[in-house]
Order: C-alpha cells, then sequence, then structure tokens
C-alpha cells in the first residue's frame, strides 16, 4: 500500500516536473510551426495544421541571424576554451598548494563576483577600443570566460581533490614538472569535470545578450541580438518568425545539454562516480 | 605537440583578434541605424535607393542595426572615444542636445561647400530642430507623425459608422466599443503604450494643454494635463484600455490592431500599409487613420499638433572618412532618394514629396499625414536632463491612471518633480 | 619537486589575471567615477560623496533594494528547497532517469529574451494559457501588470524556472557523492528516513548547499532581464530591482557617476546579503584545511 503511494507520489512529481520545465520550450516550439493567426488564438488552440512558412521566411528575411548564430558558435567556443583552460590550471594549483595567500586569493575569486558585470561596461568600452578590440569575437570570449573562472575553479579544485596526489608523485618520479603533470596525467582524469565547466560556459555564452549588444556591432554579432531586434520589430513583431528564431536558437544548446547531462552531473560528483 | 598547438591556438587569436585584416579593398561606411532606415533604403516599391551612390563612390555599406535607445546610446558611446569605426549614425530628435551637439561634426561648412539639393524644401519645424548651439548638428531624413488608426469593422458591430469627430466622441466610442464578443480575447477600445511620454502629450493637447513646450514652459495649462491624464484614466477604468496597460510595448500597439483586440490605437500614419496587409491583419483593408480629435472643451479653432518624432543623419565627430559619411548624407537627403524612401515606408521629410503623385498613389493616408504634419510638434524638447523629466512624467501618469493618486496630485508632483531638471 | 614561485603564480595566472582586467580594474575606476559626475559631451566633474547621498536618500532606490532583497531571498530559498527535494527524489530513482534529467536541464539552455517572450504569452491576463486555465478553475484573474506584489511573484517565478537546473545540479551531485555506505549504515542503525536525511544528508550536503545559495544570491541581486522584459519595472516604478535602477542611471540618463555609485552600492548590498554565507563557507574552508 505504500509502496503504491509512493510510487504515486513519484508519477505525480515526474508530471509536475515535466510540465513545469517543459511548457514554456513546448509553446516556443508549437508556435514555430503553428500558423500567424492561430498562433495568440483564444482559446489556446492545440491543434493545427503545421507550416514551415515561418522558418522560410526566416532564412529569406533574416539572413543576418544565421551568420549570428555561427559567430555566437565561435564565441563559444573561444570562451569555453579559455576558461576551461583557466579553470583548470587554477584548480589544480588550489588543490595542490596550500598556503594561506593562496587561499585568500581564492577567497577573492568569489568576492570578486560581487561587483556587476552591467557597470563594468562603462570603463571597458573604450578600453576595448583603444585596444582595437571592439567588435572581435576573442574579446567577447575573453569576457565570457571571466564570469565563470570563479566558479570553474572551485569545481575543477573539489574535483582534482579527489584525485590522489600519488598520481602527480609518480609522474613527478618519472621527471616530468607540474605544467605536463598538469596536462598530461591530470587533465584527461579532470576531464570530467572540465566538462561542467564547459557546459556551464557554452550555456551562458550561447544566450548573453548585454554584453554581445555593447561590445558588437558588426563582425562579431551574435544570435541573441538578432533575436531581440525580431522581438522589437518596429514594423510589427512577426512572432511565427520570432518563434522559428527561438527555436533554432534554441536547439542546438538543448542537444547539446540533453547529450552532456550524463558527463555534466558526473563531472560535477568530484569524481565521485570514479572508483 | 604541444609546440604545435600552442603555435596554433596563437596564431587564430591573432587573427581573431586584428579586426582590420579581413577587410576588403573598397571603401566602406559604417552606418548606425535602427533596423527600418535600413529597410526603407533598401527594401520596398522603389527597391535598394543606396545603390547608385555605391556604385558611383566604389564604397559598400555595413549596417549596424539595433532598438532605439541602446542604439542611440551606442552613437553617444562611439562618438565619445578619440576614433570611432562608424561613418553616419541616425540620431532622434529628443537626443538633440548641446551636450551631444559637442559630439557630432558641424554641418554648416559642408552644406556651404557641398550642399544638399533644395535643402528647404525638408520641412523648415525639422531642419530648425536640428540646429544646436548656433550649428547644424544633423539632417533630417524621417519623421513618424502621429494619427488615429481605427478597426472601421470592430466599429460597425458596435453600430459605430464613422469615425470620431471630436475626442469627447473618440472617448465614447472606445467605451462602446470595449467587451466580449463570445469566443475569443476581449476587444479594448484603445491600445496604448505607457512608457512613452507622446500619449499623455497627445491627450494634453486635445484639450489645448502640453508638457513642455518648445521655449521650455512646463505645463502651461495645467487643467488640461489633468483632463488629459483624467481621460486615460477613465478610459482603464472602463476597462477601454487594456488591464496590462503598464507592460504594452510600443510594437505590441501594432499586433493588437492586427489580432482585433483593440479597436483604435495612435500610431504613426506610416503604419498603415502594414496594418492592411492581408497575410498579417485579419482586417486587411478595413484599418483607417484619421488626425487625432481634439476636445469640444478646447478654444474653438484650436486644431491637434500631433505629436511627431522624426530622425537626422549625424556625422560623428571622430570619423574616419567625413568626406564620405557627408556624401552618403547628401544622397540620401536628396528629393529623388526622399521619394524613393517614402514608396519603400519611410515618412518623408520634404514637404513637396507630398504633392508628388507617385508617393499620393502608394499611400492612401498621403493628405491627412501631410495636413497632421503642417501642424505637428515634437512632444517635448531637447535638453540634457530630458530623459529623467520624460520618465518621472510618464510614471505620475501610470501612477493616476492605475488610481494610486488623482491627476491633480500627478500633474502637481510632475511639475514639482520636474522643474528642477529643465535648462535654466 | 621544488615548487617555485614563479609555477605556482603561473598556474593561477590566467584566472586572476581575467578577473583583474575584466572585473577588478573597473571597479577600481568606477570608484573614482562614483565620485565625479560625467555623461556624454561633458568631462569628468569632482563631486566628492554627492553621487551617494543622492541615491541614498532617493526613495525610488530604497524601493529597488527592497524589491531585489525579497525577490532575491524568496528565490534563493525557493530553489534551494526544491532543488533538494528534486535531487533526493532523482537519488531515490525515477521512471526514465536519464530523461527526466535532460528534460530539468532544459530551462536553463533557454535564453532569457526567448524564455522572456513566452512567459509573456503564457501568463497574458486575456489571451495566456494560465488565464485560461484560471478562468476555468474559478479562480481570480492574473492582474500582474497592476499589482506590484503579482509583477514581483511573476519574475522571481521566472527566475526560478530559469535558474532552478543550476541550483539542482550542483545539489545533485552533491548528493551522489554520499558514499552509500553511510546510508547502510545509518538503515542498519534503525534510523527513519527523515533521520537519514538530518544526519546523514543534511550535513553532507551543507558545503554544496552554501555554494549554490552563495552564487544563485549573487547571481540574483544581479537580476535584470526578467525584471526589465516582463514588467519594465512598472508600473510607475514598482517593481523596479536595483540592476534597473543603475541600467535607467547609466543607459537612459547617461548619468555614469550616479550609475558607478549605484554599482558600488550593490557590491556592499549584496556583500551584506552574502556575508552569513560566506562566514559559514569560510569556517568550512578553515575546518578542512585544519
Amino acid at each position: 500500500m505504500r509502496r503504491n503511494a509512493i510510487w504515486a507520489g513519484k508519477l505525480l512529481a515526474v508530471a509536475a516536473i515535466l510540465v513545469w520545465s517543459l511548457a514554456p520550450i513546448a509553446l516556443i516550439l508549437s508556435s514555430s510551426f503553428k500558423p500567424e493567426r492561430d498562433i495568440f488564438a483564444f482559446p489556446p488552440r492545440f491543434s493545427f495544421v503545421p507550416t514551415l512558412d515561418h522558418y522560410a521566411a526566416l532564412w529569406a528575411r533574416w539572413p543576418d541571424f544565421f551568420v549570428a548564430l555561427g559567430n555566437s558558435f565561435i564565441v563559444t567556443v573561444l570562451a569555453t576554451l579559455i576558461a576551461v583552460a583557466a579553470s583548470l590550471c587554477a584548480g589544480y594549483a588550489y588543490s595542490r598548494f596550500r598556503n594561506t595567500w593562496l587561499e585568500a586569493s581564492a577567497f577573492g575569486l568569489i568576492v570578486v563576483r560581487l561587483i556587476p558585470p552591467i557597470v563594468c561596461t562603462l570603463p571597458l568600452f573604450p578600453a576595448a577600443n583603444a585596444l582595437g578590440l571592439q567588435d572581435t569575437h576573442l574579446w567577447l570570449a575573453v569576457l565570457y570566460a571571466t564570469f565563470f573562472v570563479s566558479l570553474g575553479t572551485f569545481v575543477m579544485r573539489s574535483f582534482i581533490d579527489q584525485i590522489p596526489r600519488e598520481l602527480d608523485e609518480a609522474a613527478a618520479i618519472d621527471g616530468a614538472g607540474r605544467f605536463a603533470t598538469l596536462f598530461r596525467i591530470i587533465a584527461p582524469v579532470a576531464a570530467q569535470g572540465m566538462l561542467a565547466v564547459a557546459v556551464f560556459v557554452i550555456v551562458f555564452a550561447w544566450n548573453e545578450f548585454l554584453f554581445a549588444f555593447i561590445f558588437t556591432s558588426t563582425r562579431a554579432k551574435t544570435a541573441p541580438l538578432v533575436l531581440a531586434e525580431i522581438v522589437g520589430n518596429f514594423d510589427g513583431v512577426e512572432w511565427g518568425v520570432l518563434f522559428a528564431a527561438a527555436t533554432v536558437q534554441l536547439a542546438p544548446v538543448l542537444i547539446f545539454v540533453w547529450v552532456m547531462q550524463k558527463y555534466l552531473v558526473a563531472g560535477l560528483t568530484a569524481g565521485a562516480t570514479k572508483g | 605537440m604541444n609546440t604545435n598547438r600552442r603555435t596554433l591556438l596563437t596564431g587564430a587569436a591573432a587573427l581573431l583578434a586584428a579586426p582590420g585584416l579581413a577587410r576588403a579593398q573598397a571603401r566602406r561606411l559604417d552606418i548606425l541605424s535602427h533596423r527600418v532606415h535600413q529597410a526603407v533604403l533598401t527594401q520596398g516599391a522603389a527597391g535598394d535607393l543606396t545603390e547608385p551612390w555605391r556604385r558611383s563612390n566604389g564604397a559598400e555599406l555595413a549596417w549596424t542595426t539595433a532598438d532605439i535607445g541602446p542604439m542611440q546610446d551606442r552613437l553617444l558611446r562611439e562618438a565619445s572615444l578619440p576614433q570611432t569605426d562608424f561613418g553616419v549614425g541616425y540620431l532622434l530628435n529628443s537626443r538633440a542636445t548641446p551636450q551631444v551637439g559637442a559630439l557630432l561634426e558641424p554641418l554648416d561648412g559642408l552644406l556651404q561647400s557641398d550642399p544638399i539639393a533644395r535643402y528647404d524644401d525638408i520641412a523648415p519645424g525639422l531642419r530648425q530642430a536640428m540646429q544646436v548651439g548656433g550649428r547644424t548638428i544633423a539632417i533630417p531624413v524621417r519623421h513618424a507623425t502621429n494619427g488615429l488608426f481605427y478597426n472601421a469593422a470592430l466599429l460597425e458591430e458596435r453600430g459605430i459608422t464613422a469615425p470620431p469627430a471630436s475626442f469627447e466622441e473618440f472617448l465614447d466610442q472606445c467605451r462602446r466599443v470595449s467587451g466580449r464578443r463570445g469566443e475569443g480575447p476581449p476587444v479594448v477600445g484603445l491600445v496604448m503604450t505607457a512608457a512613452l511620454a507622446s500619449y499623455p502629450v497627445i491627450f494634453a493637447r486635445a484639450f489645448a494643454g502640453d508638457f513642455i513646450t518648445e521655449d521650455f514652459r512646463l505645463l502651461p495649462n495645467r487643467d488640461a494635463m489633468v483632463s488629459g491624464i483624467a481621460a486615460i484614466r477613465g478610459l482603464f477604468e472602463a476597462n477601454a484600455l487594456p488591464r496590462t496597460y503598464a507592460t504594452i510595448t510600443n510594437e505590441d500597439q501594432v499586433t493588437w490592431l492586427l489580432q482585433g483586440r483593440a479597436a483604435f490605437a495612435i500610431l504613426p500614419f506610416a503604419r498603415h500599409a502594414q496594418l492592411n496587409r492581408p497575410d498579417q491583419s485579419r482586417f486587411a483593408g478595413r484599418i483607417n487613420a484619421i488626425e487625432v480629435p481634439v476636445s469640444t472643451t478646447a478654444p474653438a479653432g484650436t486644431r491637434m499638433a500631433t505629436a511627431v518624432e522624426f530622425w537626422s543623419l549625424s556625422l560623428p565627430r571622430n570619423a574616419r572618412d567625413k568626406a564620405l559619411g557627408w556624401s552618403f548624407i547628401r544622397e540620401m537627403s536628396s528629393p529623388e532618394v526622399t521619394l524613393g524612401s517614402a514608396r519603400n515606408g519611410n515618412g518623408p521629410v520634404r514637404v513637396s514629396t507630398y504633392a508628388e503623385p507617385a508617393f499620393a498613389a502608394s499611400t492612401p493616408l498621403a493628405a491627412v499625414e501631410a495636413a497632421a504634419l503642417s501642424r505637428a510638434r515634437i512632444p517635448f524638447p531637447a535638453f540634457p536632463e530630458a530623459s529623467r523629466a520624460e520618465a518621472i512624467f510618464v510614471e505620475e501618469v501610470q501612477s493616476a491612471v492605475l488610481g494610486r493618486k488623482t491627476p491633480a496630485q500627478a500633474v502637481a508632483d510632475t511639475a514639482s518633480r520636474v522643474q528642477p531638471l529643465l535648462p535654466t | 619537486m621544488r615548487e617555485t614561485l614563479a609555477t605556482r603564480l603561473a598556474l593561477i595566472a590566467p584566472t586572476q589575471g581575467l578577473v583583474l582586467v575584466v572585473l577588478v580594474l573597473p571597479a577600481i575606476y568606477l570608484l573614482w567615477l562614483s565620485l565625479h559626475t560625467s555623461s556624454f559631451g561633458v568631462g569628468a566633474v569632482w563631486v566628492g560623496f554627492a553621487n551617494y547621498a543622492r541615491i541614498l536618500s532617493d526613495v525610488y532606490f530604497w524601493r529597488a533594494l527592497w524589491n531585489t532583497a525579497v525577490i532575491v531571498l524568496v528565490v534563493v530559498h525557493v530553489e534551494l528547497l526544491l532543488g533538494l527535494m528534486m535531487a533526493l527524489l532523482f537519488a531515490a530513482g525515477l521512471p526514465m532517469q536519464r530523461l527526466m534529467l535532460a528534460i530539468v536541464l532544459a530551462p536553463y539552455a533557454v535564453s532569457e529574451v526567448a524564455a522572456v517572450v513566452m512567459w509573456r504569452y503564457l501568463f497574458d491576463p486575456d489571451v495566456g494559457h494560465v488565464a485560461y486555465v484560471l478562468q476555468a478553475l474559478g479562480l481570480p484573474a492574473l492582474d500582474w501588470a497592476v499589482s506590484p506584489t503579482q509583477g514581483l511573484v511573476l519574475v522571481a517565478l521566472l527566475s526560478v524556472w530559469l535558474h532552478l537546473p543550476f541550483t539542482f545540479m550542483i545539489l545533485y551531485a552533491a548528493r551522489l557523492a554520499v558514499p552509500l555506505e553511510l546510508y547502510e549504515a545509518a538503515r542498519i542503525d534503525g534510523a527513519s528516513g527523515w533521520q537519514a536525511f538530518r544526519r546523514v544528508t543534511l550535513p553532507l550536503l551543507m558545503p554544496a548547499i552554501l555554494i549554490a545559495a552563495l552564487f544563485r544570491l549573487i547571481f540574483a541581486f544581479r537580476l535584470f532581464s526578467e525584471v526589465w522584459l516582463l514588467t519594465g519595472g512598472g508600473p510607475a516604478r514598482s517593481t523596479e530591482v536595483v540592476a534597473v535602477y543603475l541600467y535607467l542611471e547609466a543607459f537612459r540618463y547617461n548619468a555614469f557617476g550616479n550609475a558607478a555609485a549605484t554599482g558600488w552600492l550593490m557590491v556592499i548590498g549584496s556583500l551584506l546579503i552574502a556575508a552569513p554565507y560566506l562566514w559559514r563557507l569560510a569556517r568550512e574552508r578553515a575546518r578542512d584545511a585544519a
């Protein structure tokens, strides 16, 4: 009897989670295939004749959306590489070396996150221009990476904490220097932690709007910017096209998270799954 | 293995960090604008109007477009740098303060040496507004003049056969049209955004009042403003305005009309074509526009001075190739391109355009628009704290409409809060 | 292996370097700027603490601060609670676990722009699905564009929706890291489910809970898009939060001195709110190191 109750409770929880997580996303997806008139029909229409018109219109009328997707991709990849590399190095150092100054600087990494990034754009904009970095993929990637090195360092530290020091010592005996140890021995073992950090950065970089807006104009314009333009379209919002664009922008990261979820959790579990 | 990877990464980083590497050999003009500016110059009935200029100058155009607020902010930001990549930028009239003027290249010299064809043809009021600190800082190229759009079909359903002739009739029709109609969302009389000062200003002007006059007098006729705000509040309380009034955006207004959720909206006349497009509108062919009517209580002979906003092309003072930029501005302000962009859906700033048969043919509202434009005024003049003043005014209006204070109190508070912000 | 200072510095240099250039140096500049007035086309003019005085005597700032604090505390604790419950649920085993996990993480992948568009539609009082359901159930209509409380609730709801996966991940991972033997031992000792939770799960999860709470607090304090895109801070600025206040100063009124001052007040504000968690965290790390 009690087992049935628990089972029913779990089913209810599953249903609640499904509705909670998926309803808005399902709505975006389905609206992208609905004829324009039906999108805001009231009472809400669940059955409709699907159409690819919005996707066709998106392709025809907003070509810069797809260019922007490419830019998003470049920036995301770069940001991830920088963030993961920096977090790996720092996480390793904080894990292996203990000393008060080091601990303080680690703590500082958290404290520094209290500074609201939005206001940092005031001096960063002229600075980026002076350095010739305005509207470059690299600058955006550097900014995005910075926002995650704090969290990334802590994730990598707790992950590497779980890796026995014997590994380091064995490598040292074999004559490897610190950096070689890090990249050849530790990194492969810490891969899952690195993946976890990567997922955080990827999701953020792919969806970020404010900094992309301030620091790009034509060459490095990312997808969320175009999405916002479609929303704020002067000539009246084309809702079908908007939902199609939102779906296209959403899909890669959604699929990525889906595929990576196993590694993500394992990465955060600080290596507990490894024997 | 390590060294190779490192070299590759460094090389890639260097490549991505060097912006000038990939630039083409042709001259290039970077334009900072709203998407609509690019649209009216490159798409529509008259096609790509920039093509002749591009060919004869061997130049290519790179458009950076964004929402109004962010885009203006970006322009000012770029103009404040030692040097900017942008060649020209669009400036909204409300931003033309002396401080901003200092960031833009004065154009009087260029107007002398390399004049714009029939410069006097551009509406004098607009040209004058772009004279800041004794210098011409930008050339007007687009206006958006507000009219009263109505859905004839929705009005007829409630037995209204003609659009309102007076402001009181307009308010009354809004009320009569509102309500549920069987299935489907409720219909409201008027859909209006609460975020812009233009709308309460129009309401006040219907009673012969105003917010800030062009010579910086604040609330010259307080009773008129109180009446205007009270009218908005009355509509809200009668459910003739959306319940979500405080969060309706500028773009929502168009959407609501298209979907038949509202019978009236105050929008720029140029929207007419889009509101009647069969693939977007449920009421194609039934949406029309008139000038916003005035109140019967206004002094006799009062005509509506509807709110008009306009855009102008400017040269940042720190732009690299000003000659190229000016050449572009000259061309885009020419009578031919003005007519062409008007056919593409732009609000033309030249008086003569309205007389052109080609324009009148494609724009049924041409006559109405011309009449409204001749009497139109900007919602409020440009001055350094204008944004703050507008925000205060908008906030007070919202408080009054939502019933948190009386319209009289809102006007009094607006007066006391905005007065210190006005230029002395 | 001798540890050279150079090696240690080189290892933490990328991270600290990024943070220095992008956050610390600008913050120092902003401290300077907050003591001046500055705008486009106008040079910086020294005003001492006038900006701070003006902001701290501004009723709207305090209201924004209040709104922010309320949202932050509600959001963080709701997420911790829900995240913990979900973590325990998943740890206990669910049907189609892999699929469910992916579904739980899905909202995190959605951009704010897209999410807000959908949310505004779902909760539209006239045509939204939620309104439809409420109407069908005979419940009172949504009024979040009029009532500030409802507006803030909606903002909090959206924020939770977007960020619950993040909190959940951290808690779930920590939960998985708890060795099964401990639960076995507890069961053998005759502990009930609740006691096992209190004696085994909670203490071991505490560091993760603190980290999750801390990061979530810091992010939530800066909450911007949800408010800006849903209510715009309205009606009549009643749902404004500190980040919106700052945005208006910086990007609409172009009052850079004020914006810088607001930024630093935000640092102090979030430090005060985060202090208890930071303190606890420091104690835990000290205890670990000992």
